[in-house]
């Protein structure tokens, strides 16, 4: 570090958030929190799921383009790419190693956002246009 | 950690710290390991969202291929499948939330929750699965 003798910083002060303290449990707390949403979201989709069944193309897509099921959808997606992302993440780094696992981290994380980004754009495609 | 191939053997075998060959079944483990493979398994499975999503923004024909699949008995066993392993995962994540706040880690009762989720899952699969043939 730069800082010289005559530094009126603490040693603390100097090394606070640059480790990894603090910023550990972080993302298992999104995983939680995520996951708290997904208990609702999952009950709500999987009842959106029973009153589409034997629906054709326009009863599902009328049905998909009311504001409550559409909007419960896409929390539903939300929260679940990124809860996934997340948890695909713990099992890369318990199981891959080395050039391997960076490689995983990046395709997950594009897996999650663009699986993402289509149902999302698929959803208000349905309900806009 | 130092041995090196031309050392000479140890007099007598280093203890080792336990692995997984050697811990005695039990509910909570496979109930671990259940979580994480109905996680994976859903992390896959969003595709058939995305695919249905897909069809029903495009047009009517891709939503009748998408129909095609869903509706054979190989789309109904993989509708099936993802179903148990969404409540399957969400029982389970339900007991990780009561565990991080402390409750249930006891003896009785982490085996309850272990049980609780294993039946809670296939039990509200079947119930959604009657509800699905009924209201056809």
């Amino acid at each position: 570090m730069s800082n010289s003798e005559k530094s009126y910083r603490t040693p603390l002060g100097r090394v606070r958030l640059l480790g990894s303290a603090h910023l550990g449990t972080e993302e298992t707390a999104r995983l939680r929190l995520t996951s708290i949403a997904l208990v609702p979201l999952t009950f709500g989709f999987v009842w959106l799921v029973l009153s589409l069944l034997r629906k054709d193309y326009n009863g599902v897509r009328a049905e998909l383009g009311k504001p409550l099921p559409a909007i419960v959808l896409l929390l539903f997606i939300l929260a679940g790419v990124y809860h996934m992302q997340i948890g695909m993440k713990s099992v890369i780094l318990d199981y891959l190693h080395g050039q391997l696992r960076e490689w995983a981290l990046i395709a997950n994380a594009f897996f999650a956002v663009a699986l993402g980004m289509i149902c999302v754009y698929a959803v208000l495609r349905i309900g806009f246009v | 950690m130092a041995t090196s191939p031309t050392a000479p053997k140890p007099m007598r075998a280093r203890p080792l710290s336990p692995h997984l060959g050697i811990y005695r079944f039990t509910l909570t483990m496979a109930m671990s390991i259940a979580h994480r493979i109905t996680g994976i398994g859903l992390y896959v499975g969003v595709l058939l969202l995305a695919w249905f999503l897909v069809a029903a923004a495009t047009d009517a024909s891709a939503f009748r291929a998408f129909s095609r699949f869903i509706y054979s008995i190989i789309g109904r066993l993989v509708l099936f499948g993802f179903t148990w392993a969404l409540f399957h995962h969400m029982l389970g994540g339900v007991r990780h939330f009561l565990w991080d706040a402390g409750y249930g880690l006891d003896d009785p009762e982490r085996e309850q929750l272990a049980q609780a989720t294993l039946i809670g899952g296939f039990a509200l699969t079947i119930a959604v699965w009657i509800i699905a043939y009924a209201v056809r």
